[in-house]
């Protein structure tokens, strides 16, 4: 089910390849290219009158959030194409390896390269006045030495300080929750990356606005 | 060697004594909840002020209705926290005095890390994604690497306080949940309301705000509180799913007080069912606060050495579940 199940690469279309919290990620064939159909299916659990709403808006959404990451330098798959009757985009195969997949087996040793990475392009989708809204390190897929970004449903225009701390506060959430062992260095590649690219007085305040917005979560101690 | 621990709950609004066996047998649970006023929520210092009331009577009960002596008692654990400050200090006076007079040791537990360990007890999870909705707490949680950790929060209120400050609004008294769940089964009618999930965060205050102004606005409460509900309830979900679809993981385990409602574990099985998951939910009576929670949880502890000599045994209001290490699942 995951991107880097053993014999992803022979996969014949059609196949599912992942099945993520609110899409169906669905291997095919689009004009003779290998293509990934992203389909948002109705979530029954929700009652239509919300469901519909949310999965149109958010494939709308994210046809137009991987237009403007690609456009600040931020790699992301190709589109293909968008239905908006089906909630679905066509966009390019990327392969690779999920970065969520890689950090399991990673040590802190090995986290310094793609985690300053990382940061770079959060910076830069920062910088083009967006937020991701959903960087987890199941969104970001290493190809040959390139990080891909996936995953824009949750993506908003925002220059917004408080926008940006947020995404750097899922990827905190996501580190120190599920890659406990390479948090501590991962974190620190990653900052040092986006430093790279944001410049000091950037980095410095919406770090002090991520300590800010961990200092509201229930019962907390931020030092 | 089987031994019996007795725990002591105050973190809130129960006052709550149980002891449990290392074999994981509840042999007793005795309780007292404080009741708020009308259009009210819990005030502390009353709060505080019926657990110190109750305190001897459900501790003699629950020793009583456990068929245990005092002696036979290996350690006493109670709730260091988090929790309303007046109220932690009822629980551990009670706990410091009955340990120094027995001369057992004293545990201290993490009043949310006993939610999850009690519902694994009881539900036999083994490696759930954990949802704990409750007054104190909505939060996503799995097991990683020595400690419970977070993978999704609520980052105002939480569930419970968002479904409380409703009802209050509306002039019922904490707490509010199951008359919204009565309420909210009589209509069918979605008012729409604000939708706020952030990655794998949710956002509650908004969707107070306008949910006060329908009803100021004259909707009708049972349509409100339906969707209400509706809203919030799908948001809890969605983020349940994510960490879920994150993790790989094949359980869901819903604790704390809001578990009990139906509704919300109908939308919880519905999601669980796409990934193949199950489902676990913990029996009513030990799904809220509860003694039995910290007197297992103190099992665990003491059978792992965790102990806190009485001088330094304070309180904690803020003390975060994943700030504690829990060696008894390394």
């Amino acid at each position: 089910m995951s991107l880097t199940s053993p014999g992803v690469d022979e996969t014949v279309p059609g196949r599912l390849l992942y099945r993520g919290a609110e899409a169906d990620v669905v291997l095919g064939d689009w004009q003779g290219l290998p293509a990934v159909f992203k389909v948002r299916k109705p979530l029954t659990y929700r009652l239509a009158a919300i469901d519909r709403e949310i999965r149109r808006q958010r494939t709308a959404h994210e046809a137009e959030m991987i237009r403007h990451a690609k456009r600040a330098g931020v790699a992301t798959p190709f589109l293909y194409h968008l239905d908006l009757q089906t909630s679905t985009i066509v966009m390019e195969y990327v392969g690779g390896k999920m970065l969520r997949d890689l950090a399991g087996q990673m040590t802190a040793n090995d986290a310094e390269e793609p985690f300053f990475k990382f940061g770079e392009g959060v910076a830069r989708l920062h910088a083009a006045g967006m937020m991701h809204g959903d960087l987890t390190t199941a969104n970001l897929v290493s190809r040959e030495g390139t990080l891909v970004f996936l995953d824009f449903g949750l993506a908003h225009r925002t220059s917004r300080l408080e926008d940006h701390a947020v995404d750097l506060r899922l990827i905190k959430e996501t580190l120190v929750g599920a890659h406990p062992g390479i948090a501590k260095a991962a974190l620190d590649a990653l900052f040092r990356g986006y430093e790279a690219v944001a410049g000091t007085p950037k980095s410095r305040r919406v770090r002090s606005q991520l300590r800010n917005i961990e200092r509201r979560g229930r019962y907390a101690r931020v030092t | 060697m089987k031994c019996l621990v007795i725990g002591v709950e105050s973190t809130a609004h129960t006052f709550s004594v149980s002891v449990v066996s290392s074999d994981g047998e509840i042999l007793s649970n005795s309780k007292s909840v404080y009741k708020a006023p009308p259009g009210g929520g819990i005030h502390p210092f009353e709060a505080s002020q019926n657990h110190l009331a109750a305190a001897p009577s459900v501790l003699t009960e629950a020793l009583r209705s456990s068929g245990t002596e005092p002696g036979d008692l290996s350690a006493v654990a109670y709730a260091m926290g988090p929790g309303l400050g007046p109220c932690l200090r009822v629980g551990a006076v009670a706990a410091r005095t009955l340990a120094a007079s027995l001369g057992v040791p004293l545990v201290p537990v993490n009043h949310a890390v006993g939610h999850i360990e009690l519902g694994c007890l009881l539900t036999g999870a083994e490696d759930p994604v954990v949802l704990l909705v409750s007054g104190g707490h909505t939060m996503i949680i799995a097991y990683s690497g020595l400690r419970w950790r977070i993978l999704g929060e609520s980052l105002d209120l939480t569930l419970g306080q968002l479904l409380d400050q409703f009802g209050r609004h509306h002039g019922m008294a904490s707490p509010c949940g199951r008359a919204i769940e009565e309420s909210a089964s009589r209509s069918d009618h979605y008012l729409r309301l604000p939708y706020s999930v952030k990655g794998n965060d949710v956002s509650f205050s908004g969707l107070l705000t306008a949910s006060k102004s329908l009803l100021d606005r004259g909707a009708s409460f049972e349509d409100v509180s339906y969707s209400l509900q509706e809203t919030s309830f799908s948001m809890v979900t969605e983020v349940t799913e994510r960490a879920l679809a994150f993790t790989g993981k094949k359980e869901v385990m819903i604790v704390g007080g809001v578990a009990a409602n139906k509704r919300l574990s109908q939308m919880m099985s519905a999601m669980a069912e796409r990934h193949s998951a199950r489902v676990l939910a913990v029996p009513l009576e030990y799904s809220g606060d509860c003694g039995a929670q910290i007197a297992w949880t103190g099992v665990l502890a003491y059978e792992s050495g965790i102990e806190v000599p009485v001088a330094e045994s304070t309180v904690k209001q803020s003390w975060r579940l994943d700030v504690v290490d829990i060696p008894w699942r390394g």
